[in-house]
């Protein structure tokens, strides 16, 4: 996807290293593990957990301008869904193109339906949608 | 929580640069990886923060 892919948790690297090779579930994990065991860097994303030093579930897209385009933060007890990760991160690079457009909530990939907001479009979005 | 009224970061604003410890399992060794490496790349970055290594993702 030509994106970097990094997960981060408060555990060490080594912790990291350990977990990787006794879970069979990651046996094919092929993200950097990033540590934050300061939790400064969760900090600075507002995910940190002051009374447990954990991290939440927190997604962020980061352009390779280095602005943050998209944030996410679940609950401990919330999946995330990476198919709506994926659609999020496709549609970013779509717009970071196309950047008079928009990507409607139903856009799944390049060549489907976008927006491009306009006066004529203004009280007219149900017809942008459906012509 | 962490009170981040005036250190949260923005939709649409600059990430100030970082850099990180990691283990990477594709070449099975330990790493560093920065915000700065990053854009030097051209690279887009996704973090995906989790709460604890041996539990649910």
């Amino acid at each position: 996807m030509g994106a970097e892919v990094i997960t981060v948790s408060t555990d060490t690297q080594f912790v990291h290293l350990a977990w990787q090779r006794h879970e069979k579930e990651l046996a094919d994990v092929k993200y950097p593990m990033g540590s934050d065991p300061t939790g400064n860097l969760s900090r600075m994303f507002g995910v940190y957990d002051d009374t447990s030093g954990l991290a939440l579930r927190g997604t962020f897209i980061i352009n390779p301008e280095g602005i943050l385009m998209n944030s996410e933060v679940n609950f401990y007890n919330m999946g995330r869904n990476i198919d709506e990760l994926m659609r999020k991160y496709k549609a970013n690079l779509y717009l970071a193109k196309k950047t008079d457009e928009g990507c409607p909530s139903k856009w799944q990939d390049e060549g489907d339906k976008t927006l491009k907001p306009s006066p004529d479009m203004v009280g007219r979005v149900h017809e942008a949608l459906n012509e | 929580m962490s009170d981040c009224q005036e250190t949260c970061l923005k939709l649409g604003h600059p990430v100030p640069d970082f850099e990180i410890d990691t283990y990477d399992p594709v070449v099975k060794n330990f790493g560093k990886i920065s915000l700065e490496g990053q854009k030097s790349a051209g690279k887009w970055t996704i973090l995906f923060f989790y709460p604890a290594d041996f539990t649910f993702v």
